[in-house]
């Protein structure tokens, strides 16, 4: 009996896709680093209440506030002695020493990326101690809250930037490869011009006009970036289209869209998959850069290039090059990492160098 | 033309325009098929050879309608009346929609068992994609249909959850002759369907083409380019060369008594397994065949034809039945 077990089990048969998934699994280091980057950006949806100058729980005089979740409560509503948002660390400190029956409790790293030196008990550059991990900015800010806030908008940005890229090119170019004629002919001169535009230029420009925002960077990048998968995907489904599966489709009488997305499509995958983590790596640089230079995600949104801009102009004060830095550099070789491994994962041959 | 007939292809041509120079201008045809004849009964076999380059899948897949997913800029000529029921449907002058609803009745086995299935989906999803487009069977019934279609083709209804890569070579024809037979069409155009396979499996492939034939009451356009294997399986053979039909007619007649130049030459070149008939005369073809871009003026054959004459070169030679039920293209051996 339990050998029949064994072989029915071993008998389950597995798709490419399964398959692949399972050799990307032994290939540690990609696996692990997919692990890491994974568990830290979920993580970061929850920074909120991970790293926060706001209590998450406040009693006081009986009444209990939750000012993660409701947001802004004036100092004096507890009595305390600030120009505008009460400063909860303080409180804290105020009402233990005073051995008060009020309590409140703070999130584990109670400084927002957001507050600067008019919080009070904020100094500028101070150097990395237990209070402040990687020390303070040229405003006060905390630096190791920004970072953390920052991976999670890069990281945003990238994923969302390349699906809505790997969208619009797989759908466009995808038609380009399985109609070809007219349709091919016109569609890849548009792309030429339109890709003959200077991107940077364009979004400087853009920048400069209108405030940028998280989803217009998406936007404006995403017109000029979707053009790099068309080519992909044409000559994919173009190489595809003429196998007689799709043949067989057909004459079964399958609709068009249908033999675009059911069957070509995920014999199409491949470059795809592979291309993805890099496309991020370019996401994420991209947005550096913008930030770097001045034109990406409006003051005081938390982000590495911004972190960078302010350390080179502060060189000696280290822990403020550092940090961003060596953030970018463990982020991109990371999904480095996982890019490699998945490439290696759909390669056919089974022994190979990553290993 | 009987009652009985299903298909009645007449005057087909094929031709994709070639393109070149600076303004894409039409620089060239190439004539794949150039106005053939034939017609195919309910439950009978055709076969047709021919070298390659000739023409056959072609007209295969001309038959089926999807030349112009293939090639959008394709001409097609003549007529392909299909006689479904009281319904006349003529493929070569369908739309690809306007097709669409009358797909289950013709299907098609491919050639390469390895890239006609789609390696993305289990057996069991290519063989009810057919039904799921022509069919209101729910899934219950699906899967209890293509359990039964696998064991009809010699497979277990358990296999229906694998891939197509985990099956060889033949197993793999057997999904593809499953798949062509889930909506019970009226004809079947197997585009060289053992020619892909090793020849031990070539044998017990055919054989159940030919049991499905009778169980199915279905009728096969035989494509292949091995005269022994469509002599074993045909009622009738038409045989191509370069896009034009040179003879058609009941396979015992073409196989045993071939009229056409070029098909005497081409049953010469069929390996018989038989010592006492070792020293059989050969004809040898000389030259290659003809590009169809360029054509030879009158007889396409006459390049390489042995009996040869200039009359040959100037008109086309009418396709006749010189016998009964037994046409071919060439006025020089009527007499015999």
């Amino acid at each position: 009996m339990e050998s029949k077990n064994m072989s029915e089990q071993q008998e389950i048969s597995l798709s490419i896709l399964k398959k692949r998934w399972l050799k990307f699994k032994t290939l540690r280091r990609g696996y692990y680093s997919f692990i890491i980057i994974l568990t830290l950006y979920i993580l970061s949806w929850f920074l909120p209440i991970l790293i926060n100058n706001r209590a998450l729980v406040v009693s006081y005089e009986g009444d209990l506030y939750f000012p993660v979740f409701s947001g802004y409560h004036a100092g004096s509503v507890f009595h305390q002695d600030v120009p505008g948002e009460a400063v909860y660390r303080e409180l804290k400190a105020e009402w233990k020493q005073a051995d008060s029956e009020n309590w409140l409790i703070m999130p584990p790293y109670p400084y927002s990326p957001y507050e600067d030196i008019t919080v009070q008990g904020n100094k500028m550059f101070e150097e990395p101690s237990s209070t402040h991990w990687l020390g303070t900015d040229n405003t006060g800010r905390d630096v190791f809250s920004r970072l953390c806030y920052a991976f999670n908008i890069s990281i945003s940005f990238a994923l969302i930037l390349s699906t809505l890229n790997y969208f619009i090119g797989i759908l466009i170019g995808g038609s380009m490869g399985y109609f070809g004629g007219k349709f091919d002919l016109i569609f890849q001169r548009l792309i030429e011009i339109w890709s003959s535009l200077p991107m940077l230029f364009v979004i400087i420009i853009i920048s400069s006009i209108i405030r940028p925002t998280f989803f217009l960077l998406i936007f404006i990048y995403t017109i000029v970036n979707w053009i790099g998968m068309t080519y992909l995907m044409r000559a994919e489904f173009y190489r595809e289209k003429s196998k007689d599966y799709v043949a067989a489709a057909l004459s079964m009488g399958q609709t068009n869209f249908k033999v675009m997305f059911k069957h070509i499509l995920p014999n199409s995958l491949v470059p795809v998959i592979t291309y993805f983590p890099f496309s991020v790596v370019g996401g994420i640089t991209a947005l550096v850069s913008l930030d770097y230079l001045g034109f990406g995600m409006p003051p005081p949104t938390p982000s590495w290039g911004q972190m960078l801009d302010v350390g080179l102009s502060n060189i000696p004060k280290w822990w403020m090059v550092f940090a961003p830095v060596s953030a970018q550099f463990v982020t991109l070789i990371m999904v480095v990492f996982i890019g490699e491994a998945v490439r290696e994962a759909f390669d056919p041959k089974v022994y190979s160098r990553l290993r | 033309m009987s009652n009985n007939t299903l298909v009645d292809v007449k005057n087909l041509s094929v031709h994709f325009p070639v393109y070149g120079g600076v303004f894409s201008k039409r620089i060239a045809t190439v004539k794949a098929v150039d106005g053939i004849n034939f017609s195919i009964d309910r439950k009978q076999i055709v076969g047709m050879v021919g070298e390659s380059g000739c023409g056959k899948t072609t007209v295969g897949r001309a038959m089926i309608n999807i030349l112009r997913h293939v090639a959008p800029g394709v001409e097609i000529g003549g007529s392909i009346e299909y006689h479904f029921g009281d319904e006349v449907v003529d493929f070569a002058k369908l739309s690809s929609s306007e097709v669409r609803k009358y797909r289950s009745r013709v299907q098609m086995i491919f050639q390469d068992p390895y890239a006609s299935l789609n390696p993305r989906m289990t057996v069991a999803q290519i063989i009810s994609e057919p039904l799921q487009l022509h069919t209101d069977m729910n899934n219950k019934e699906q899967t209890e249909r293509v359990g039964w279609l696998l064991n009809k083709v010699g497979l277990q209804p358990e296999q229906a959850k694998r891939y197509p890569h985990e099956f060889s070579g033949g197993q793999r024809q057997r999904v593809g002759i499953a798949r062509a037979l889930a909506t019970n069409p009226d004809l079947i155009i197997c585009d060289e369907p053992v020619s892909a396979l090793d020849v031990s499996i070539q044998a017990q492939v055919i054989n159940l083409m030919l049991d499905l034939q009778e169980e199915f009451d279905v009728s096969y356009l035989f494509i292949a380019h091995d005269l022994s294997v469509v002599e074993h399986i045909s009622d009738k053979i038409a045989v191509m060369y370069l896009g034009d039909m040179a003879e058609y007619g009941n396979a015992q007649d073409v196989y045993h008594h071939p009229r056409h130049p070029y098909s005497k030459a081409l049953l010469s070149a069929v390996p018989l397994p038989d010592p006492s008939r070792k020293n059989r005369k050969r004809i040898v073809l000389q030259g290659d065949v003809p590009t169809p871009l360029n054509k030879p003026s009158g007889c396409a054959f006459r390049t390489r034809c042995p009996i040869a004459q200039p009359s040959c070169a100037e008109s086309k030679p009418e396709f006749k039945e010189q016998a009964k039920d037994h046409f071919v293209a060439c006025p020089l051996v009527e007499d015999n």
